[in-house]
């Protein structure tokens, strides 16, 4: 940036410093507007594009998807359970998992636990999601085959334990501040009133933060739709409508990494598709993120008021 | 532990078993990686190029990839995300466009990183002509990283007083000064931690890179930017995806070679972040 550049002291560059510094920071806003633009806009275009090949009824209610064979198939409902089966199965570990951790760290846990776990969270929030793909594939497949023998090699299963491994942070941290949002006078209150911590924390802490932990599931719900790693390496890669978490499966962000291995050519309906199918994507997390986001607006507001 | 916390009941039991649970599970995971990798790790295993043998490959490639993909997001990333906190904090009207352009790049923020792999497809690799290059890597996760950049940046200024705003305007110094002066560093505290998580995240990203297609298989370490996409997620990933063919351990050893060099990007930002704290008023 050339306006860190610009000398201060002498009392001559004063004024042109200050003359330049506003263009400047307007060229940076400017220049995030534009990737922002360029980025939805990208998106919507090819989108467009491809539903002007593809009907966007066919692509919404056709349940095969085979973009690669003879005569291609564009239904994205396979992509789609398969995406809601991740999110739901990894909500299905981490908000209990998640829930619980929180309450007992903010609850019960002595200082040094406390303090133990907050490294463990942070740590585990900062591991790189293919890491977590690795070891879906290589270590909970081969446990849960020993478990159950008709495992197949990739399955829904490992996939939705190793994400909501992944969120877990992203649920406890979450929780955590919605409830020590509320007000420390209830728990005194029900203590005094003979109640135990557990009772307190049921019938009357976790009730009053409800929506904030509501925002923390859809928040990491959001991140979970978005993942791609895990899903990719442990999942499988069959779009296939099943309700057997044993099977494998294909979800919207496991095509997009796989199908763009083998490089589709621009202007393709192949190629199309990776942006419609981004777009149901970037619809799927946006809602729930927004969802979430304006929760915890709320949640601010009234505690606030 | 002391005081009231202590008395348990069901309720306090569960929830701790189930913490113990959680550590335990991460304890294992790190547990598992590491024995992992220490089968995997040979005196060249940071150097040495990739190879089809497991025994042989190395990570030098996918190292120097990812140290210049986290170098490339910082510089393109850094300087426009905190331009831009700075122009919609201290510069732009509260009403507008600017915030309608604040509320999009918040919004942003919780986009698939996968999605912006395809759009750096469309934008960078074919629509700019850069190909599958280091380059056209760095500003996708450059675009990836500045919603976040721009977030916390204006977090940090936000929470700088007016007050030290409104003493040095009274001392008649100009906008700028006030910036450069007051503003900056009082916020540069969080506004480093805040970029370094964004970059630290970013580096460990797979998925947008695959989409824009990373080679896992490269004889030669990058030395400019022009070389092509090759990182350490997309080998970890690469190598994962063979690892029924002897390659799980030399998953596992880049695998630990990422978390390290994640945390060794912490410790740093921590450094930074000590330092300017230092020098802030």
């Amino acid at each position: 940036m050339t306006a860190a550049r610009m000398p201060l002291s002498g009392r001559r560059a004063r004024e042109p410093a200050d003359r330049l510094a506003r263009p400047v920071f307007l060229a940076c806003a400017v220049l995030t507007a534009g990737i922002v633009v360029a980025v939805v806009g990208v998106l919507v275009l090819e989108t467009a594009r491809f539903f002007g090949v593809v009907s966007p009824v066919r692509f919404f209610t056709e349940t095969s998807w085979t973009p690669f064979a003879e005569d291609p198939r564009f239904g994205i409902l396979p992509l789609l359970a398969a995406t809601a089966q991740i999110t739901a199965g990894a909500a299905v570990f981490a908000v209990p998992a998640g829930l619980m951790t929180a309450v007992y760290l903010e609850h019960y846990a002595g200082v040094r636990t406390e303090r133990m776990m907050a490294a463990v969270t942070m740590a585990l929030a900062a591991v790189p999601t293919v890491v977590f793909g690795y070891l879906a594939l290589t270590l909970v497949t081969p446990l849960l085959q020993r478990l159950r023998p008709g495992t197949e090699a990739f399955n829904g299963l490992a996939a939705c334990l190793a994400v909501g491994f992944m969120i877990l942070p992203t649920v406890v941290v979450l929780t955590r501040s919605a409830l020590r949002s509320v007000p420390a006078a209830l728990m005194e209150t029900g203590l005094a009133l003979g109640a135990t911590r557990g009772r307190v924390v049921a019938r009357v802490l976790i009730p009053s933060a409800a929506p904030g932990i509501m925002a923390a599931v859809l928040l990491a719900m959001a991140r979970a739709a978005g993942e791609t790693m895990i899903v990719t390496l442990a999942a499988g890669n069959q779009a296939q409508l099943t309700w057997s978490p044993l099977e494998g499966i294909r979800t919207l962000t496991a095509f997009i990494a796989l199908s763009s291995l083998g490089d589709a050519p621009s202007g393709t309906v192949r190629y199309g598709a990776f942006f419609a199918v981004s777009a149901v994507l970037f619809a799927v997390t946006w809602g729930l993120h927004a969802t979430g986001r304006f929760l915890m607006s709320r949640r601010r507001a009234e505690s606030a008021a | 532990m002391r005081g009231a916390k202590r008395h348990r009941d069901r309720i306090g039991t569960a929830c701790a078993v189930m913490t113990a649970v959680v550590a335990a599970a991460f304890l294992a995971m790190a547990a598992v990686l590491v024995v992992r990798a220490w089968g995997a790790v040979g005196p060249g295993f940071l150097f040495d190029p990739s190879s089809r043998v497991a025994d042989r490959a190395g990570i030098g490639p996918a190292l120097a990839g990812t140290l210049w993909l986290a170098v490339l997001t910082a510089a393109f990333a850094f300087p426009v995300g905190v331009g831009t906190a700075v122009y919609l904090e201290e510069y732009a009207p509260r009403t507008g466009l600017a915030a309608v352009v604040g509320g999009a790049v918040a919004n942003l923020a919780g986009v698939p990183s996968v999605v912006y792999g395809v759009a750096g497809l469309a934008l960078f690799v074919r629509g700019m002509g850069m190909g599958p290059t280091l380059l056209a890597g760095g500003c996708t996760l450059a675009a990836l990283a500045l919603p976040t950049v721009i977030v916390t940046a204006r977090t940090a200024i936000r929470a700088v007083p007016r007050g030290l705003r409104e003493a040095a305007f009274s001392l008649g110094a100009t906008r700028w000064q006030v910036v450069r002066g007051q503003v900056l560093p009082a916020a540069a505290p969080g506004i480093v931690t805040g970029s370094c998580a964004a970059f630290t995240r970013a580096a460990g990203e797979a998925a947008p890179l695959l989409v824009l297609g990373a080679v896992s298989f490269m004889t030669f370490a990058p030395r400019t930017p022009a070389d092509p996409l090759t990182s350490l997620p997309t080998q970890v990933f690469a190598w994962s995806a063979r690892s029924q063919q002897d390659f799980a351990a030399v998953a596992a050893g880049a695998g630990v070679a990422l978390l390290l060099l994640l945390l060794a990007m912490n410790l740093v930002a921590r450094a930074v972040h000590r330092r300017v704290q230092g020098v802030s008023p």
